[in-house]
């Protein structure tokens, strides 16, 4: 297989060789570390500082996974660093999501209908991005992983190591917040 | 009102077609019956879809240029004078 050559052509120190490996992910990278952080200083940092890693551990690289989720692994370990800085907020537990549950003052959900027909694209991505932003990266990860970058749960739970449950509570609770704020901001926005 | 603790769990599932048939038909069953619940699978799936729906930056051209220098520097440490 090609990757397999090139790795090997790395590990013997043939810079040419890496740079193609890394080719087709340094966009990748990037998506991933800016969706989570939600900072473009951030998000550079984090490439770079992947891709240097990279080379660094490179001759450790035992072919176990494809270069990509080695490389994702770096890159999340690199967020996790980074968001260890900022504030987030908790998230509740599944429970609290619901209407009428204990502590929500809210008893009826509310229709959405379409929300392009009261928001331009761009500031629904701006929300969004926020939302992702303010949560806590181990729920905000598992949920990216899975629905942005297209992941199986299998998959998601074997790159951040946790058990299939708890990647899935993950997932759903992340999922519940990020639906509770968009859910708050469209109220907003018609009983303006 | 009756709080949907049960169905919350399975909405999620439900909503990505990973729903057995049984628990399946239960839930659908459920869901005519509960608005709440009708919203809830609604606003979840619109939630996934609006995420799907940003256009990915790709790396600023900057930072690419940055980047490959540092790659390079780093390189150059790491394997010495041997030729890439
Ligand atoms: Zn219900």
């Amino acid at each position: 297989m090609i990757e397999r050559k090139l790795i090997q052509l790395a590990q013997g120190g043939d810079f040419n060789a890496f740079n193609t490996l890394i080719a087709g992910h340094k966009d990748k990278v990037y998506r991933l570390a800016l969706k989570l952080t939600g900072n473009r200083e951030d998000a550079e940092d984090i490439v770079q500082e992947t891709f240097l890693k990279a080379i660094d551990n490179i001759d450790k690289f035992r072919m176990e996974s494809s270069f990509g989720t080695w490389l994702y692994t770096i890159a999340l370990n690199n967020v996790r660093a980074h968001a260890g800085k900022g504030k987030r907020m908790p998230l509740k537990p599944i429970e609290e999501y619901l209407p009428s549950g204990h502590s929500s003052d809210v008893d009826e959900l509310f229709e959405w209908g379409d929300p392009h027909q009261v928001f331009e694209n761009k500031q629904l991505q701006e929300i969004i991005e926020k939302a992702l932003a303010d949560m806590p990266i181990k729920y905000s990860t598992p949920f990216v992983l899975r629905y942005m970058e297209e992941m199986s749960v299998n998959e998601v739970a074997e790159m951040l190591k946790l058990s299939l449950p708890a990647t899935k509570s993950r997932i759903l609770r992340a999922r519940l917040a990020l639906r509770e704020k968009l859910e708050d901001v469209f109220r907003e926005r018609v009983h303006e | 009102m009756s709080k949907c603790d049960k169905q919350i769990q399975q909405i999620c599932d439900y909503v990505d077609g990973e729903l057995d048939g049984a628990l399946c038909a239960e839930l659908e069953a459920h869901l005519k019956e509960c608005r709440n619940c009708r919203l809830m699978v609604d606003s979840l799936k619109q939630t996934v879809v609006l995420c799907r729906e940003g256009k990915p930056e790709p790396l600023p051209k900057e930072l690419e240029a940055k980047l490959s220098d540092a790659l390079r520097r780093r390189w150059e440490k790491k394997f010495g004078g041997k030729k890439t």
